[in-house]
């Protein structure tokens, strides 16, 4: 098992540098000049081209990215456009507020998703069933910021139950984490009643009914465990959508994380700001795929054997 | 005292589906005593495996009913009891062994934990005994107990059937049903479940359904046969009357679709067509359309059933009246 | 002589096996149809869609591009839903309705077009990655594996970020965003054909490769790819609109429901339609494709009902 983790690990690597590179070579197709961008619109054009030969503007893009990649090797994003603050020191004073909301936002869509999906299946084509699917699609179907902007018209200009926005206690925590939570609940549950509808379909389902097994037992022991393969899948793929929508939802709510900070700094054009905010995404994201992976092993016998 | 094990009588059972009804049971009598083995043989989609299921009222519901009829063990008409009281006949007094032993076991779970499981269920002993007499299974299907921490995917296909059995057995059921036991594995491993299977059934004292298409599994295990077509035994009889006085031509067409050693020159005679669309089944005998003996009345009426001596019976017009009317060989 | 009535019925029944064929392929899609046309969810998304096509293609017909959906008109701004303005006027007094039914054009346009270039592009990594497999396979995967590690609406919105916003470049960024997803997709399609005996008796005859993948693999792996596809269609409509909600999308005062709906927040407080009508158009559209793709999962795949 540590071997499996460890493998994972090392994979990591070379995943984290093709995102650094792509995302690198991507930020600097970004037209106007970075150096005129630091110094604003009074700036004397020597200023500019000496901070240019300063930066290293000027260099082949490829060392460019190694320099890049050496500071953040040692932690250095390097320094804001926009304020001249250390990039890290602010990536990592938001995090903890984007951290915060995505887990929160996708604790409540598995602990909703998996039961209906459930319920569901076992009861296919029952009310329940049709009333939980008709949702289930709705659910996918809204965007992430109209479903803040409806919570926020509902829950806090008409009944003022709950801030609009910022971040104050954890009132103001809920509408953002459910708005979040929405559609990768409704995904997460249309994966888990379609996979257990397959389970409970398998033979080794009435092996188990024929072994006097009762209903309950059957689904909570022996289909369970195996549905729940597919859509731990599907929570990993989610948790990517779910960053996602973390943008939108800390735009609508003017929630002060990394989503927020990056949209702001595209507007202002701070292309290392971006750069940091993008890489740090896609590492939280390749690191819950990491942890989903060691579940998926966790649960089935067939991978984990592969690797001990 | 009552010796029968298992009596059915009259059993019907339909699939209600969008495209129609599928009449897949169709008043099936079947009694089984204690300690004999009647083989149900038959084509695929015959209706063996609903019937099997029906004996532990599994039949998935939708789309499957039990339309009438009854089905006694030892003289209890199971379609009174409750789930709850049905959940302590399957497993413990008849248990089952599925067709596919590739599929049939729970791949995230340790062998060991499922044959403990169905000790647990039935009988009265802590988790720790029920690994413990889930080991001695195991070891009596001829698979080292040290095994039992392992999962499905490390067994092969006859091992997985000899868990299979080590569940069915784990609870000393009063009757099994083995469905097709034998079709997915090797020729020689087919040997070799069957003939753990008889040597099982005689240490337990049990009665057995043996469900199968394969005659020469019948022959080596059964007492009693009963050839089933689209929802309806044609033929009943001890092994030996079956065998050695055919009297339905759809069990002689099954006879004639195997291969003879001793006489290779000998052509196979296979049953031509195919098994009438179960949604739409002939208004008369549902062979009329295959038979070789067809006459005007099997099209329109349904065979009676008809008593050749006090233990074999044909539902054949052929024997109408004349009980001693001779298929062709 | 008998060598060319050999040659004249080997035609004819080469003739006679593509008639077949044909009509085997349009039996097969008939069976889907028939299928589709059982599920009233699938012919409410069917419905909806038209209805959007519709207002999209007549959208002049409907209402004034210049006069209704962009000219400001700050005497009407803000008002509620009326016999006038049957959705009611933004902030700068446009018509809600007129500019839902011009958004029409924009959000299926863009979701149509950046799914075609992730399906061509993807769709021939994928292709290629499944058909060939070994090393060519696993350098795709690999590349494929880095754009992956993005969550997609996050790599649309660095791209666009650092291309501008445009029409022209929000469909390039959904498009590639979507190139993995859809490479994966066609490519585990390609492997569950590609060892099928028919595509060994092609290579046997000693068809090429890319006579073997276009004419025998893909059109027989084609049912997970177009249900995967328009659901897609679904996602790159949403992606669009919350780009440009935003501010990395079309740019005002051109008509596009994201855009409508990061103009109208500052409102909403006491102009409730002006979030509401937006936002439902994007959710019906969205909700029609993603019908029509669970109807057509469930009409391709019968077993699986």
């Amino acid at each position: 098992m540590l071997k499996y983790i460890l493998r994972r690990l090392l994979m990591l690597i070379p995943v984290m540098m093709g995102v650094t590179f792509l995302v690198y070579f991507i930020i600097s197709l970004t037209p106007g000049d970075a150096a005129s961008i630091i110094l604003g619109d009074g700036a004397t054009e020597e200023a500019v081209i000496e901070l240019r030969e300063k930066m290293g503007f000027n260099d082949p893009i490829i060392l460019q990215y190694t320099n890049y990649i050496k500071g953040l090797l040692s932690g250095d994003m390097g320094i804001s456009y926009d304020t001249g603050k250390n990039v890290s020191t602010e990536i990592i004073a938001r995090f903890p507020n984007t951290f915060k909301l995505t887990v929160i936002a996708i604790f409540l869509s598995v602990v909703i998703s998996i039961p209906i999906g459930v319920i569901s299946a076992t009861r296919q084509y029952s009310i329940f069933d049709n009333i939980g699917m008709i949702l289930a699609l709705v659910g996918i179907s809204m965007p992430t910021f109209w479903i803040g902007l409806m919570l926020i018209i509902l829950f806090s200009l008409n009944f003022s139950f709950f801030p609009s926005g910022g971040m104050d206690g954890w009132k103001s925590l809920i509408l953002p984490a459910f708005t979040l939570a929405i559609a990768s609940t409704a995904g997460i549950t249309r994966t888990t009643r379609s996979s257990m509808l397959e389970v409970i379909r398998q033979d080794y389902i009435n092996t188990a009914k024929a072994k006097g097994v009762s209903r309950k037992v059957v689904i909570r022991k022996h289909a369970l465990k195996n549905a729940l393969i597919p859509a731990i899948t599907v929570i990993g793929l989610e948790f990517g959508v779910l960053l996602g929508g973390a943008v939108l939802t800390e735009t609508v709510f003017a929630w002060p994380g990394i989503g927020r900070l990056m949209v702001q700094s595209i507007q202002t054009k701070d292309t290392p700001m971006v750069l940091g905010c993008v890489i740090v995404f896609a590492l939280s994201f390749s690191i819950v795929n990491l942890i989903i992976d060691i579940l998926y092993a966790y649960i089935d016998p067939r991978i984990k054997a592969n690797y001990s | 005292m009552n010796n029968k094990v298992l009596e059915i009588e009259n059993l019907r059972i339909q699939y209600v589906t969008d495209d129609g009804t599928v009449e897949a049971v169709n008043g099936i009598n079947i009694c089984i005593d204690k300690g004999k083995t009647l083989g149900l043989v038959g084509e695929t989609g015959a209706g063996k495996t609903t019937t099997a299921l029906s004996i532990l009222r599994l039949i998935p519901h939708p789309p499957g009913k039990v339309v009438s009829g009854f089905i006694k063990l030892e003289g209890l008409n199971i379609m009174d009891l409750s789930e709850k009281e049905m959940e302590k006949i399957r497993g413990g007094e008849v248990s089952m062994i599925f067709q596919d032993p590739m599929t049939a076991l729970n791949p995230v779970i340790c062998v060991g934990d499922q044959i403990a499981e169905a000790i647990h269920i039935h009988q009265n002993v802590t988790q720790e005994q029920a690994r413990q007499k889930a080991k001695e299974m195991l070891e009596m299907v001829g698979i080292p107990g040290a095994r039992m921490e392992e999962y499905p995917h490390q067994f092969s296909g006859g091992m997985k059937q000899r868990v299979i059995i080590a569940i069915a057995l784990s609870c000393s059921p009063k009757l099994l049903i083995a469905d097709e036991p034998t079709t997915a594995l090797d020729v020689t491993i087919q040997a070799q479940v069957l003939e753990l299977m008889k040597e099982l059934k005689e240490k337990f004292q049990m009665s057995m359904l043996m469900i199968t298409h394969d005659l020469g599994v019948v022959a080596e295990v059964c007492d009693e046969v009963a050839i089933m077509y689209a929802g309806r035994i044609v033929e009943q009889g001890t092994l030996i009357e079956i065998f050695t006085n055919t009297k339905h031509p759809y069990t002689q067409g099954l006879f004639h679709s195997i291969p003879n050693i001793d006489d290779r020159k000998a052509k196979l005679i296979p049953i031509k067509g195919l098994m009438s669309d179960p949604y739409n089944l002939p208004k008369g005998c549902s062979f009329c359309n295959r038979c070789n003996y067809a006459m005007t009345i099997c099209e329109t009426q349904k065979p009676e059933k008809i008593e050749i001596s006090d233990t074999h019976f044909v539902a054949c017009h052929l024997y109408k009246d004349n009980l001693d009317f001779q298929l062709r060989q | 002589m008998r060598e060319k009535v050999e040659v004249i019925n080997t035609d004819l029944k080469k003739k006679k096996e593509d008639l077949k064929k044909k009509a085997k392929k349009r039996s097969q899609i008939a069976d889907v149809w028939k299928r589709l046309k059982k599920s009233p969810a699938a012919v409410i998304g069917i419905i909806l869609i038209i209805i959007f096509i519709l207002m999209a293609v007549f959208a002049n017909y409907i209402a004034d591009y210049q006069t209704d959906a962009i000219k400001m008109n700050v005497v009407n701004r803000l008002q509620s839903p009326n016999k006038d303005h049957w959705f009611g006027t933004d902030e700068f007094g446009r018509d809600i309705f007129a500019r839902i039914v011009y958004g029409t054009r924009i959000s299926l346009f863009v979701g149509l077009i950046s799914v075609g270039i992730a399906l061509t592009i993807g769709g021939t990594l994928g292709a290629i990655a499944g058909y060939y497999g070994g090393k060519i396979d696993n350098m795709i995967m690999r590349v494929l594996d880095v754009l992956l590690a993005i969550p997609t609406i996050l790599l649309a919105i660095t791209i666009v970020a650092a291309l501008g916003a445009s029409i022209m470049n929000l469909m390039i960024a959904v498009g590639i965003s979507n190139i993995p997803g859809f490479a994966r997709v066609v490519r585990a399609s390609v492997l569950s054909v590609k060892d099928q005996e028919f595509i060994e008796a092609a290579k046997a005859i000693g068809a090429r490769d890319h006579t073997i993948i276009l004419k025998h693999v893909l059109p027989n792996s084609m049912a997970p790819i177009i249900v995967y596809a328009t659901l897609k269609v679904a996602t790159a409509i949403m992606a669009t609109a919350s780009l440009s909600f935003i501010g990395l999308g079309v740019a005002p005062p051109t008509p596009e429901w994201g855009s409508m709906l990061a103009g109208g927040r500052n409102y909403m407080r006491d102009s409730m339609h002006i979030v509401m009508f937006p936002g439902l158009a994007i959710v019906l559209t969205v909700l029609s494709l993603n019908l029509i793709g669970d109807g057509l999962r469930d009409a391709l795949d019968p077993k699986l009902k």
